[in-house]
């Protein structure tokens, strides 16, 4: 709370650098000084090509990276406290009800033999307690308000009785709804979707930041996605920030020659 | 489920996340596995291959020793009751144990697998007849099958390694089968149907070359329990002519000198089949590790 | 006039349990003429994926009749199936997974050199060797494994074998959509510019409406087993008259700024693929859905040029903007 008031800034990562440890021992290096700051209350997005680092660098935030990777410098400060120094207990403390993070593979992340509304309420108990019934009641709330139909039904039903845009849904109202964070990071959330139902989940992300407060990060490689929805921009490749902006700046005047070969490459697909 | 399951799946995103998962003490362990496995067939062979060239007596020959010597310099592992060494015959054995294991299990590696890889790729009713006679054949003990076989059409060394050979054949139809179904729809399977593979091509030629990792690992343990087998029927007089120096013969007829102190005569052969049979075990499951496709690349 | 290749009423079920039947594609009839580019657009379950397979009989179909050049694929033994393979290739999505992981390419490229063309041993290499560089890459990767390859370039080699034998007709099966964006780009460039040297039709399978409206001259879209509209490329993009073709188009996001979208919505149950009603397969999530829409499946209708529309009510409409956002805005959203 005290840094809030000193930042902008609820997460700001600072020179992170870091490498792969090898089967040989070697070390590879992945990321390079990575640096860039999630706004409060604002959506960046995290933009950049399959090795750019955009999702290690996500995973770090929550301390969940490869046990192969080696971290050579830098800090990942979330309100002042830098996460990299917590411990297990103290990461434990942060994630979840602090930082919640969204895969791409909602169906992969939901345990196959408990029913959704479960996992939902589950949840719910870790982080506030109180009875399994009104956690219940709070997981079907919660699948409603991600407009999900008959949440009644749905929360009695088992992940593989969702559909993947289903799926994601729930996994949303889990990290933004039940947790409760104030930052909450999605690592594609709607890669390997059709269009039609990325676009209502995106939706759902940004009419859940702004009426939440929630700051949210989003991991992608679609700059479509990003045009639309995301108030800063960070662009990554190979390891490295090349430029960091305002989605306005980054898209009507990207100064970085990565980022406007990124971009072309998108527009150029684009007759309109 | 906590909220620590939700958080990290047990799939973490990353593509290096599932190469460096597997933790260095496992691969270490693998690594000596197959070090000592590979290293203690590799003996096996060269004394095998030995022994046709060269051992310390005559194999056959009785009445070296006076019967029953202790082990001495001059007979290193002792003579058994008729008084032939010790050490030649256990390295002349090693021809019999060695060669029946391996070539049955080329057999039925190559019969197996290849039936194996018809089930899977064509499918069909060839599919379900050969799958059901497979479990049907399962139901029996490979050991129990074999005496009765062997029983049945007579003792020899051809029979020996038919019966063992047809004993391991529905374990490579079915692992065969399996590799063969899981890749059945790839990409590739398709695209060499398009380059103008006829059906069988694409099975044999590109799929089966694929699938070899499991196979092979699955050989080494086949061979372990071929070797055993091996040496019960010699043991239980069903196997070889009782002369043949062959290991399980040997430990039956040092079976005597067990009760009044003449341990060497059985044990000698006993220590070689169980090296023999643990190296094979240690190699299958080092091959098996790396045939591991979270392994592979 | 006869297409190189037509297609009509082709469809293919599954058994999917219980004597219940899927049908993945149901009753699809395409014209495919030389020389030209054919989009197949559609989302994950729609059948696109299926068509293809069903064309060259890795999926044996169910029903319908393909004929390449007036003769029938669909009754060939497999022999003569091997041999139009000469005429008709194909480009997979993967090329992670459709390049044989023990193969190298210079392997890859001359097997089919091999079993299609009586082609000596030294023509063969010479014909591998102009193949890699008419795809852009160089003779050295001739003697590389596909591990060894970045993903652009294992999908040039999967180029590179698909024409090897010349073929009239290229499917390519959604050819760059496992591919980074910078990538994409050039593989599709490499694309156009093979078709013109080489005079290749293609037949494009995509789910990606950018990327078709890039490279196709006329477009199919698909949905649920069935085509709903088809036309050409820039008359369905610009005057989309299905629901389900708008809701596609005005969902595609857009890597620019400032670009406001009205969206179409479709919102509701999907219809499930399994025994479907006789009835227009949209009709759980459409704005426009009347009671007729349920009693029987609609035929697609020609509004001429070559544009066919499957849903009698968007093409009565002479406005088709004007109801729809009406009808929209009845609809709940999030």
């Amino acid at each position: 709370m005290r840094a809030a008031a000193v930042s902008d800034a609820l997460l700001e990562i600072e020179n992170y650098s870091g490498a792969f440890r090898n089967e040989d021992g070697g070390l590879v290096p992945v990321l390079h000084q990575v640096s860039y700051r999630l706004k409060t209350g604002k959506i960046t997005a995290v933009v950049g090509e399959t090795g750019s680092g955009k999702s290690l660098t996500a995973l770090s935030v929550l301390g969940i990276q490869p046990p192969t990777f080696v971290r050579s410098s830098g800090r990942i400060l979330f309100r002042s406290v830098d996460l990299l120094t917590l411990d297990a207990r103290g990461l434990r403390a942060i994630r979840g009800s602090e930082i919640s993070m969204v895969f791409q593979d909602a169906r992969a992340a939901l345990n196959p033999v408990f029913t959704v509304g479960r996992q939902l309420a589950d949840v719910h108990r870790l982080h506030h307690g109180g009875s399994q019934r009104a956690a219940m009641k709070r997981a079907v709330e919660a699948l409603s308000r991600v407009s999900i139909p008959e949440p009644e039904r749905r929360a009695r039903q088992y992940p593989h009785e969702y559909s993947g845009g289903m799926a994601q849904r729930a996994m949303i109202a889990m990290a933004a709804l039940i947790c409760q964070p104030s930052l909450l990071i999605l690592d594609e959330p709607t890669t390997g979707l059709d269009v039609t139902i990325q676009s209502d989940i995106m939706e759902l992300i940004v009419e859940l930041t702004r009426s939440r407060g929630l700051t949210t990060c989003l991991i992608t490689h679609d700059l479509g996605v990003v045009a639309e929805t995301c108030d800063e921009v960070v662009v990554m490749n190979a390891g490295r920030v090349v430029e960091t902006g305002s989605a306005e700046a980054i898209f009507t005047r990207p100064a970085d020659p990565y980022t406007q070969r990124l971009l072309s490459a998108s527009q150029m697909l684009e007759a309109a | 489920m906590s909220s620590d399951e939700v958080m990290a799946p047990p799939s973490l995103p990353t593509s290096q996340a599932q190469v460096h998962a597997r933790p260095r003490r496992r691969r270490w362990r693998t690594t000596w596995s197959l070090r000592i496995g590979l290293a203690a067939l590799v003996f096996y062979v060269a004394v095998a291959l030995l022994s046709l060239v060269w051992t310390p007596y005559d194999p056959l020959v009785p009445g070296i020793g006076d019967g029953y010597d202790a082990p001495s310099l001059a007979f290193p592992l002792g003579t058994d009751r008729l008084g032939s060494d010790m050490l030649s015959r256990l390295m002349m054995g090693a021809r019999y144990d060695l060669g029946i294991a391996l070539t049955a299990v080329a057999i039925a590696l190559t019969i197996g697998s290849a039936l194996g890889v018809v089930a899977g790729y064509f499918g069909g009713a060839f599919d379900t007849i050969a799958m059901r006679a497979v479990e049907i054949f399962q139901a029996f003990p490979g050991l129990l099958f074999a005496m009765l076989v062997v029983q049945a059409v007579g003792a020899g060394i051809v029979n020996v390694i038919l019966v063992l050979s047809f004993v391991g054949i529905p374990d490579y139809l079915r692992l065969a089968r399996a590799e063969i179904q899981a890749k059945r729809n790839w990409q590739y399977a398709e695209a060499a149907r398009l380059a103008g593979n006829p059906r069988w091509r694409v099975a044999f030629r590109h799929l089966l070359p694929n699938s070899v990792g499991p196979l092979l690992a699955f050989t080494s343990i086949n061979a372990a329990f071929a070797a055993l087998v091996t040496a019960s029927l010699g043991f239980l007089g069903l196997g070889l002519s009782p002369n043949t120096p062959e290991w399980g013969n040997m430990i039956a007829r040092g079976q005597d000198g067990v009760m009044t102190g003449q341990w060497w005569v059985s044990f000698f052969p006993g220590l070689a089949i169980l090296g023999l049979t643990g190296s094979l075990y240690l190699l299958g499951d080092a091959l098996a590790d790396l045939a591991d496709p979270r392994r592979r690349r | 006039m006869s297409a190189l290749l037509q297609v009509r009423a082709l469809s293919k079920l599954f058994p999917a349990g219980g004597g219940r039947r899927l049908r993945a594609v149901d009753g699809v009839s395409l014209e495919l003429e030389a020389g030209e580019t054919l989009a197949l657009v559609g989302e994950s379950g729609s059948g696109k994926s299926t068509v293809a397979r069903c064309l060259v009989r890795l999926v044996e179909p169910s029903g319908g009749e393909v004929t390449l050049d007036g003769q029938s694929i669909l009754s060939l033994p497999p022999k003569a199936l091997a041999r139009q393979y000469r005429r008709i290739q194909m480009v997979f999505q993967d090329p992670n997974a459709s390049l044989n992981p023990r193969m190298r390419v210079r392997e890859v490229l001359e097997e089919p050199l091999r079993l299609h063309l009586d082609l000596a041993p030294p023509a063969r290499a010479d014909r591998a060797c102009e193949l890699i560089e008419r795809v852009g890459l160089g003779v050295v990767h001739l003697d590389r494994y596909p591990h060894e390859l970045s993903g652009g370039q294992r999908q040039r080699v999967g180029i590179a074998r698909a024409i090897a034998v010349s073929p009239d007709i290229v499917i390519l099966d959604e050819p760059t959509s496992s591919l980074d964006v910078s990538v994409r780009g050039q593989i599709l460039d490499l694309l156009l510019d093979l078709q013109q040297r080489l005079g290749l039709a293609y037949l494009f399978i995509s789910h990606d409406l950018q990327v078709v409206r890039h490279v196709a001259d006329r477009v199919a879209v698909m949905y649920l087993g069935v085509i709903v509209e088809q036309g050409p490329t820039e008359r369905v993009f610009a005057e989309p008259r299905h629901p389900y073709t708008r809701a596609l188009l005005s969902a595609t996001p857009m890597a620019r700024w400032g670009i406001a979208r009205t969206r179409l919505r479709l919102v509701g149950e999907i219809t499930s693929p399994i025994d479907p009603p006789d009835a227009c397969r949209l009709v759980g999530r459409c704005p426009l859905a009347q009671p007729s829409c349920a009693a029987r499946r609609p035929e697609l209708i020609d509004l001429g040029d070559r544009h066919a529309v499957a849903c009698p009510i968007a093409t009565q409409s002479p406005h088709p903007g004007a109801p729809l956002r009406a009808a929209n805005e009845r609809i709940p959203t999030c």
